[in-house]
């Protein structure tokens, strides 16, 4: 099974063509075929959820999923968070500030899989439902407790930005029927 | 036969299973279609185990399908993982096996020979184990819906949250007081219990599920299954029954 075939990806903005392995894993070509270490592998079967990337948005295992799998789709992986001049994003910031990591290894898988969260549920600070999003995701060293905290202070953020947004948008122009 | 990989590719880094070939089924065209039809819930071989959760028709009329597929893997396994494949997988511990045999499921399998169709009642045939035959693939799940009105509920324990179910309990009742109940890991295959009984008389499940034939592995003692089984299953059957009368026109 060396036969190998061309496929084209597309990840964090930047279109990738290489020619696989048909048995290459997403993870295993991110690492390794295009140098993005950033997507952590540990358990490599789909358990611990390290090597959590998102696929057209939404996180998944990609140490289940072929690279081939990938043709013509998005991929974000951690490397895709901070700004090119290294600038950390929000969810990276909170994680430093709230010491949402220790060891650091799952952290990627972390803040993906809660980016994909605070997308989808902008300004949802409930504990219960964080904690639901991240289960998928194990790590050893925090107990959780400050992860969810970096991701509800982003959201309360989010919360206060939306609000800020209101407050300031031009009153709204409603046509009249003038007749 | 490759579609989610949430179990196979698992089976293929363990080199438990050597194919000489895959075929990924992803790229095949009306396979990912989960609708009603003809009162039925069909749901295609690509349908996701999250499409469960997230369709508003299943909400409705195939609750116990939504509770079960809550159990079922992490979500990002879940956007991958098919309810077909992790019928066919077998898994003892798997909820929608669970769910399938509750409700009665009829399975539409194909090959190049033709075409046929199987109760999930008929379907497993023992821990990883189904009548599913060389070549053969299923290519839709049709779940009856149930009587309008019916509660579901879920109950599963397990080492750790999310984790493999040690025991679990799958139960719906009508509101004219039908019951299913499905139990999974107390026997080799989906274990389905006749709760006419039980429905009127509160103590009797323990007497109705008399000996089991539990698995005994690294999750669970046998004689732990045996203990907490019927301890589920009065669980599940009331919220269901709870369920039931809640969901009922006044």
């Amino acid at each position: 099974m060396s036969q190998r075939v061309p496929v084209h990806v597309e990840v964090n903005g930047r279109g990738y063509d290489r020619e696989v392995e048909p048995r290459r894993t997403l993870a295993d070509f991110l690492r390794e075929d295009l140098g993005l270490k950033g997507t952590h592998v540990a358990c490599e079967h789909g358990f611990c959820g390290n090597c959590n990337v998102l696929l057209d948005g939404a996180a998944i295992r990609s140490c289940l999923m072929f690279a081939v799998q990938a043709g013509g789709r998005s991929v974000e992986t951690v490397e895709s968070l901070a700004g090119s001049d290294g600038e950390l994003d929000e969810l990276q910031l909170a994680f430093t500030e709230h010491h949402a990591l220790q060891c650091g290894f799952c952290t990627p898988a972390m803040l993906l899989t809660a980016k994909q969260f605070l997308r989808e549920n902008p300004g949802v600070t409930d504990a219960r439902r964080i904690r639901e999003a991240i289960n998928g995701v194990i790590c050893r060293c925090t107990g959780y407790q400050q992860i969810v905290a970096a991701i509800a202070a982003v959201a309360q953020a989010q919360q206060t930005a939306h609000s800020i947004r209101i407050e300031t948008a031009p009153p709204v122009r409603v046509a009249q029927d003038t007749r | 036969m490759l579609a989610g990989g949430q179990s196979l590719v698992q089976l293929l880094k363990f080199r438990r299973c050597r194919p000489s070939a895959l075929v990924d089924i992803n790229g095949i065209p009306g396979l990912d279609a989960i609708e009603r039809r003809d009162g039925e819930l069909h749901v295609g071989a690509l349908v996701r185990q999250q499409a469960l959760l997230d369709d508003p028709q299943v909400a409705e009329s195939w609750p116990l399908l939504r509770e079960a597929a809550g159990f079922v893997g992490y979500p990002e396994t879940r956007r991958r993982g098919t309810l077909a494949g992790s019928l066919a997988f077998a898994a003892p511990w798997a909820e929608l096996t669970a769910a399938a045999v509750a409700l009665d499921a009829q399975l539409d399998i194909c090959s190049a020979a033709g075409q046929r169709s199987l109760a999930a009642r008929e379907f497993f045939r023992g821990p990883g184990e189904t009548a599913l035959g060389d070549g053969e693939l299923i290519v839709a799940v049709r779940f009856p819906a149930p009587a309008p009105g019916t509660g579901a509920a879920f109950h599963e324990v397990s080492v750790r949250h999310r984790d493999y179910a040690q025991v679990a309990a799958a139960a719906q009742v009508s509101p004219d007081g039908h019951g299913e109940l499905v139990l999974l890991c107390v026997a080799p295959t989906p274990h389905r219990v006749d709760v006419s009984e039980a429905l009127t008389r509160d103590d009797a499940i323990a007497d109705l599920l008399g000996r089991l034939d539990p698995l005994d592995d690294v999750e669970a003692s046998a004689s732990y299954r045996q203990r907490v089984a019927p301890v589920l299953a009065r669980r599940a059957l009331r919220d269901a029954a709870e369920r039931a009368h809640r969901r009922a026109p006044a």
